[in-house]
């Protein structure tokens, strides 16, 4: 009995962890190339959930249509983070302060007021609230602070400054979203039918999910190893000092990397709410960031590949620990599976930070 | 007695040796150097004598006790000191607490407090001469500044065994005679011995090693005084490559 | 400079909450006002001691405060019945600092060993991991919480009550702000405070200058756990005289430390009592005006500080101030 339900659930786990994998492959493609943990990683999962939520309630597009323009909104976002804030901080060249031009800041500053606009436009019918536009004046005011005094890269404080930098983006993204549609718990219903293979029930939506982030993941190690623009971003991770000799333009592959791994995440996003369609809510970034962090450290933290696969695996731990948490009378099984993670995250940090599944 | 032994300290990254079965020995008070091409494996063999990170293979002595395992801190406790290719003094730190910190927390730093560290600060400024910064930030120097700093900071630790990493790399001749004349003149009053690293043999010679130990591709080539080396054919290949004749066979 | 002129900056900072604490008793009608601010100063002080002195964040801080919080619950629920007295309010303390003094080594234990990115993925999952921890294996009660407003109220009566919750608390919270400003002077003065500087600026090279980084790590994170813990007992618990582990444990108070010393100046000894203030009194003004928008128009405000002024208030000021009468003062 408990092993045909531990089976099931297995089944079910390697199906979302499927989903897990691809959620965290963006985190790792920015670690990889910058070296920059992206604190805020929850934050940019729940802007994809209200992306496949609104584009299928107000539009009703289904979410697998929903992928790219979520993909385009996500690059897009992490285009204007990282002109604006990111860049400023972090020197490519790996030598001096790097002051951003007077153009960056200007195309930051645009780029993010353009954004606004196209959002309110699309949630006209939310009532807004005066204070979006002292956000948005606060928004020119750092661009045009940006453009007086530079970026000030510090010693040390450059890592301190991108996770910090990192972490207010995600604030600012559940603050914002917060303002356009409340902290209330939201869902949607996408029914397709079912896949019955016994030991458990696979709705297709869920299927179509792990389908997506499967082809996703294909699709970028494809685009990594097969096009001119997927290697050169690789040459980046390797050696950038050596890609800047032979031509590569590194400051663009840093924001290209940047970018790509926020759409990636953002994209990520619809996939989730297809799996899971409740719950979708400004904060529900939180717990997909402590997993994302367990994830991606299984499988190495700077290869997105080690993460997809970490993904599978963390599937499996998560939902294999909850069936047998269930077993045991008088605690809350679904509390102690995500303690359970935060366990495993610990254990790995401490015996082998590298990453487990990575080859020595 | 040696004041510092290495048994075929081996390190490896990955696939790569990087320093590969090295034994040697330093002499308490030896000025010595060594020396190899960019790559040579010198660095790394610095990290390992220091304990910033540990060896994969051979132990290492420091007067007679086994510091294989020690961490990093230890050692300098015991009496290494070191300073670094491109010189990283405490920026915002001015220069007196810059120095003062080599002395608190150096070799006798446990009977040191804070006021009796700045005092030392003092005396260690008055050497390198750079009295009219006491009190700026250390980042704002001048490179040479900077590598002073760094010098007294470590003389502050009161080593026994000082470590220095390229100490002249990127001066002009003016700066490299004046580093060169202040190296022996350490030496000589503070009876420590100094190990220097350099890339090019020339530069060994200008004074700055009596002898000098050449590593080619982690491993060592020669042991030997500095005048010997000079002339010894394996050094001459590894820095010239192969004998002309050969080069214009290959085209 | 003579002994005692280096302990000449802790003169602002006293006189900056004296002149709080003093605002507050000559109007009784702005004592909760009073109290939140010195609440974020105080949290700003306890949250500076690791973060500004070592450069590290610790993003799952508010555990500390937190299981402060349980320490003082724990002891007013199970000993209420003792005849204790205000005693166990006492105990409450002890316990309190106990409880995130062992959080805080098991923490650190793991995290401290880790350097930058790995520490922030280590401690970011603190709060959430101990709080589906204590919901998870049902201890002390699980998601169910702590109401011991009652078992308060029967041990020390109901008069004593209301003055503990209601003033006396918020005493409390000064002096822990106060003991937090203290030690992290004593730090800058002593060999602690040089070893975390430069520890701050360049671990590898304060390694091999015979500091021993861990240890000196240790003791600024124990310290400020622990100051935590208190807080959470003083502010939390006797003056809510309730606990849930889902309000004990959320990330929203961590964001409010970071935002609080990297408003005044990370590593500052006057930082935190500046933008603790600042902050306080701008959240205060905007929950009347724009009432739940602190955060969307602070968060802009924290990227600006990060990015273009790293040095926050009082590290602008403190370099306004170099080379004049006032330079002893402030740091």
């Amino acid at each position: 009995m408990i092993f045909e339900q531990l089976a099931g659930n297995l089944v079910q786990g390697l199906v979302l962890g499927a989903v897990y994998g691809m959620a965290t492959m963006g985190l790792s493609l920015i670690f990889g190339v910058l070296q920059i943990v992206n604190v805020g990683h929850g934050a940019f999962i729940m802007v994809g959930a209200f992306t496949a939520l609104m584009m299928f309630q107000a539009l009703g597009i289904p979410p697998v249509i929903a992928l790219p323009a979520a993909l385009i909104l996500g690059m897009l976002l992490g285009m204007v983070i990282y002109y604006a804030a990111v860049k400023p901080l972090v020197s490519p060249s790996g030598s001096g302060i790097r002051k951003p031009s007077g153009r960056d800041a200007g195309i930051a500053v645009a780029i993010f007021i353009s954004l606004m606009v196209v959002m309110r436009f699309l949630s006209g019918y939310y009532k807004l609230h005066t204070a979006f536009s002292i956000f948005v004046g606060l928004l020119f005011l750092y661009g045009l602070l940006l453009y007086v005094y530079g970026g000030r890269r510090q010693e040390k404080a450059a890592e301190l400054a991108t996770l910090l930098v990192t972490f207010a983006f995600g604030v600012i993204l559940e603050e914002f979203v917060k303002q356009l549609f409340t902290s209330e718990a939201r869902g949607y219903n996408w029914d397709i039918g079912k896949l019955d293979i016994g030991i458990t029930v696979l709705p297709y939506t869920k299927l179509l999910a792990a389908l997506g982030s499967v082809s996703i993941a294909v699709i970028l190690y494809l685009w990594f190893n097969k096009t001119r623009a997927g290697m050169a971003m690789r040459s980046v991770v390797e050696d950038s000092v050596g890609a800047r000799v032979c031509g590569v333009n590194v400051d663009w592959q840093y924001a290209l990397s940047f970018s790509l791994g926020i759409g990636l995440t953002v994209t990520s996003g619809v996939l989730l709410t297809m799996f899971i369609p409740v719950g979708i809510n400004p904060y529900m970034g939180g717990p997909y960031t402590l997993k994302a962090f367990v994830i991606a450290v299984l499988g190495g933290l700077a290869s997105p590949y080690g993460a997809f696969f970490g993904g599978l695996v963390f599937g499996l731990i998560e939902n294999g620990s909850y069936t047998l948490f269930a077993v045991i009378p008088g605690v809350e099984p679904f509390a102690l599976t995500r303690f359970f993670s935060f366990l495993i995250l610990l254990v790995i940090l401490l015996i082998r930070p590298t990453g487990l599944l990575r080859a020595k | 007695m040696a004041l510092l032994r290495c048994e075929n300290v081996t390190k490896r990254f990955g696939g790569l040796v990087a320093v590969d079965s090295m034994t040697f020995e330093i002499d308490s008070g030896e000025l010595m150097a060594i020396v190899g091409p960019n790559g040579a494996g010198k660095t790394t063999m610095f990290n390992l004598i220091n304990g910033v990170f540990p060896a994969d293979e051979g132990k290492i002595w420091f007067e007679d006790l086994d510091v294989t395992n020690f961490p990093a801190y230890k050692r300098a406790h015991l009496g290494m000191g070191r300073t670094f290719q491109i010189p990283r003094p405490f920026a915002s730190a001015s220069v007196q607490e810059n120095i003062a910190i080599g002395a608190m927390f150096g070799s006798a730093g446990a009977e040191i407090n804070v006021e009796r560290a700045m005092e030392m600060a003092d005396h260690y400024i008055e050497i390198i001469g750079l009295k009219k910064h006491r009190d700026k930030p250390a980042g704002g120097l001048t490179p040479t500044e900077k590598k002073l700093v760094e010098i007294a900071r470590a003389l502050a630790m009161k080593p026994r065994l000082l470590l220095m990493d390229e100490a002249m790399a990127g001066m002009n001749p003016k700066d490299i005679d004046g580093m060169v004349s202040f190296i022996r003149h350490i030496r000589d009053t503070e009876g420590i011995a100094i190990v220097s690293m350099v890339e090019h043999i020339m530069r060994a010679v200008a004074g700055l090693a009596e002898r000098v130990i050449v590593m080619h591709q982690g491993a060592l080539l020669v042991d030997e005084p500095t005048r010997e080396a000079l002339t010894d054919p394996r050094v001459v290949e590894v820095y010239l490559g192969h004998p002309p004749e050969e080069i214009d066979a290959q085209g | 400079m003579r002994r005692a002129q280096r302990y000449y900056p802790i003169i602002p900072v006293l006189v900056a909450y004296a002149m709080l604490l003093g605002y507050g008793l000559l109007f009784p009608g702005k004592w909760q006002l009073v109290a939140q601010l010195a609440f974020y100063c105080t949290l700003g002080q306890a949250f500076n001691l690791f973060m500004g002195m070592t450069g590290y964040v610790d993003f799952g801080y508010v555990a500390f405060i937190g299981i402060g919080t349980y320490g003082m619950a724990i002891s007013i629920y199970y000993l209420y019945d003792k005849g204790l007295g205000l005693f166990i309010v006492v105990i409450g303390f002890i316990l309190a600092a106990i409880f995130s003094t062992l959080l805080s080594l098991a923490v650190g234990a793991v995290a401290l060993r880790l350097r930058g990115a790995y520490f922030a993925i280590a401690t970011i999952g603190v709060n959430e991991g101990f709080r589906y921890l204590i919901e998870g294996a049902r201890i002390w009660n699980g998601a169910d919480g702590i109401i011991f407003s009652l078992h308060l109220k029967k041990a020390v009566g109901r008069e004593t009550m209301m003055v503990l919750s209601t003033f006396w608390a918020d005493v409390l919270v000064f002096t822990v702000a106060i003991a937090a400003a203290v030690l992290t002077l004593v730090f800058m003065r002593n060999k602690v405070g040089y070893a975390l500087m430069a520890l701050r600026m360049d671990e590898d090279a304060a390694k091999v200058m015979g500091i021993n980084v861990t240890k000196y790590k240790i003791i600024a994170f124990i310290t400020s756990a622990t100051l935590a813990g208190l807080l959470g007992a003083a502010a939390w618990a006797l003056k809510l005289t309730y606990i849930y582990p889902v309000d004990a444990f959320a990330i929203h108070y961590t964001v409010e430390a970071i935002i609080i010393v990297l408003l005044g100046g990370a590593g500052t000894l006057m930082g935190p009592i500046v933008g603790g203030l600042i902050y306080g009194v701008a959240k205060y003004f905007l929950a009347i005006v724009l009432p739940g928008f602190q955060l969307l128009i602070f968060a802009p405000i924290i990227i600006t500080i990060i990015v273009i002024f790293p040095e926050g208030t009082v590290g602008i000021l403190k370099k306004r101030v170099m080379g004049t009468a006032l330079q002893k003062y402030i740091i």
